[in-house]
């Protein structure tokens, strides 16, 4: 079975093509803001070079965020529409999962800075096991939160924030296409992106959705 | 002849919307999915919601389209889709999901001008005769384009400030409307008379227009009428105002009519809609011998079969896009 995986909600464009639980190509390179003049150009690019059709695809893993707002939107319109004209399942995949795949020790913290002292944050094990649920959080109730892993905690974010040590990414596709390889799709009408962060617009109306 | 099968998308706005065109005149199916009851609570267009709601419809919108059309992938022809002007995060969406189809079927991708689709809108009701003169007023344009033949655009003038559909929302929120204001001005204008003094803007030898100095004018009579514990009559205050956009507006349309040696003038955008603007063009161009055409109600809104009927003639015409287009919030008419 041939499968996608795309990742464009971050501060990465990665994609990779897998051929069962055996990567036949990786790429990734700094997401800017030409995310949508290169994307499509580069899977195809990939894909001849493997000698493959576009219509070899047979699954999708996209991560959905959270994220850039656009950057999420960009992937997930490419992979919602490829998902659709094929007619072949899609997972979605949560990009502070993909961050933990970097490993380190135990538990991983991965975090993504959502500005004035709010992140994107979830704890997982070193299998993936999520042991704090992602959130939009501040920041101080974030590490307050996993105070009793402390000691065993790697966090992982391609941003900086005061006094934390963090590790920048390395991702690791192969354990996310092996820990999913056997999910079956979601429902393509349906899938959206997980941005976790209501708008400015609806935060003003109804309030913020922050933890903590 | 061969009929051309163009499947198109429109995203620019606040409306999702895919539609089968054959042969840029006949609409096969199409649907528009309007975001209009959201954004009213937010008493305008909010970029942010309106990219969230289209990723979150654009299979379902493409989905409906081709299995109403009683079409398969295999009978389109070419894929069409608005990459500018608009909202840059609501077009990516539609830009997107344009060239994935035009990838995985292996179709040509035809990239369209979302001023074009309104103008084709014409093309709709009855084939469009050149040269001619295109009246575009909408929320974002007020531009008189000059068209030589078919996908051929010369913008001739255009709004300086506000866009005409801009300045009636603004004018209906300080007169207390509700949001989209535009209509409701429109029609309480139709109850109205033409008592207040308002200035005639840009009233000059330019195709150009201006409003902002009418908007000012009718914000200052309001605030003068109220200092002095008058009362406005907002349905007279409407009629002045509306009635004072239009006095320039056509007088500048039939000045370029002559000028250009135009024998065909096409009304296009969402302010078409306008029952007034109709009527006082209808009455010019009987008068001078002009044949004019607007679009049906539910093209004057966006959507996507204008975006196929102006795609099929940006097709003919060879204009082609490859998978590094991308979306453009702003992007002059050519």
């Amino acid at each position: 079975m041939i499968s996608l995986f795309l990742d464009t909600s971050c501060h990465m464009m990665t994609i990779a093509i897998y051929k069962g639980k055996k990567q036949l190509y990786f790429y990734e390179e700094e997401n800017n803001n030409d995310l949508s003049v290169k994307l499509i150009s580069k899977v195809k690019e990939i894909m001849e070079e493997l000698q493959l059709y576009v219509t070899d695809i047979e699954k999708i893993f996209v991560v959905n965020g959270p994220g850039s707002f656009t950057g999420i939107r960009i992937g997930l319109a490419f992979a919602k529409t490829l998902a659709w004209s094929l007619n072949i399942p899609i997972v979605p995949i949560s990009e502070l999962e993909f961050l933990a795949t970097t490993g380190g020790t135990n538990y991983i913290a991965p975090m993504i800075d959502a500005r004035r002292d709010a992140i994107y944050a979830g704890l997982y094990t070193y299998d993936l096991k999520p042991i704090i649920e992602d959130a939009y959080i501040a920041r101080k109730t974030f590490l307050e939160k996993i105070e009793d892993y402390k000691e065993n905690v790697t966090f992982v974010s391609m941003d900086t924030f005061p006094s934390l040590e963090v590790v920048p990414p390395k991702v690791d596709v192969t354990k996310i296409i092996e820990k999913y390889i056997d999910k079956s799709g979601v429902d393509v009408h349906t899938l959206i992106p997980n941005y976790l962060k209501k708008t400015e617009a609806e935060e003003k109306l109804n309030g913020s959705n922050i933890s903590g | 002849m061969e009929d051309i099968y163009i499947l198109a998308i429109e995203s620019s706005c606040d409306e999702t919307s895919c539609s089968v065109v054959k042969n840029g005149c006949e609409d096969i199916s199409t649907v528009v999915l309007s975001q209009i009851d959201i954004h009213k609570l937010y008493g305008g267009v909010v970029p942010e919601i309106a990219s969230r709601m289209h990723i979150e419809v654009i299979t379902k919108v493409i989905e409906e389209t081709l299995f109403k059309s009683a079409l398969t992938m295999s009978d389109i022809d070419a894929i069409a889709v608005t990459y500018a002007p608009g909202l840059i995060g609501s077009l990516l969406v539609g830009v997107t999901a344009a060239k994935t189809l035009a990838y995985v079927y292996n179709k040509p991708l035809i990239p369209v001008h979302h001023i074009a689709g309104h103008i084709y809108a014409n093309n709709l009701v009855a084939p469009m005769e050149f040269p001619l003169m295109a009246l575009v007023v909408s929320g974002g344009h007020t531009e008189l384009v000059y068209m030589k033949y078919d996908y051929d655009f010369e913008v001739i003038g255009s709004t300086l400030d506000d866009a005409v559909g801009e300045v009636y929302d603004k004018v209906a929120r300080v007169m207390d409307l509700p949001y989209p204001g535009g209509p409701k001005l429109d029609a309480l204008a139709r109850e109205g008379e033409d008592t207040y003094t308002l200035p005639l803007p840009l009233d000059d030898k330019s195709y150009n227009f201006s409003f902002s100095g009418l908007k000012s004018a009718v914000i200052n009579l309001k605030h003068n009428e109220e200092q002095r514990g008058r009362t406005i009559s907002k349905k007279d205050l409407a009629a002045s105002f509306q009635n004072r956009v239009f006095e320039i507006i056509c007088k500048k349309t039939m000045r370029a009519l002559k000028e250009y040696q135009c024998q065909n003038l096409v009304l296009a955008g969402g302010v078409s809609a306008n029952r007034a603007l109709r009527e006082t063009l209808k009455d010019l161009c009987s008068k001078e011998n002009i044949h004019l055409i607007f679009p049906d109600l539910k093209y004057c809104t966006d959507n996507a079969t204008m975006i196929g009927a102006a795609g099929y003639y940006a097709y003919k015409t060879g204009k082609r896009a490859d998978f590094t287009l991308s979306a453009k919030a702003n992007e002059p008419l050519n």
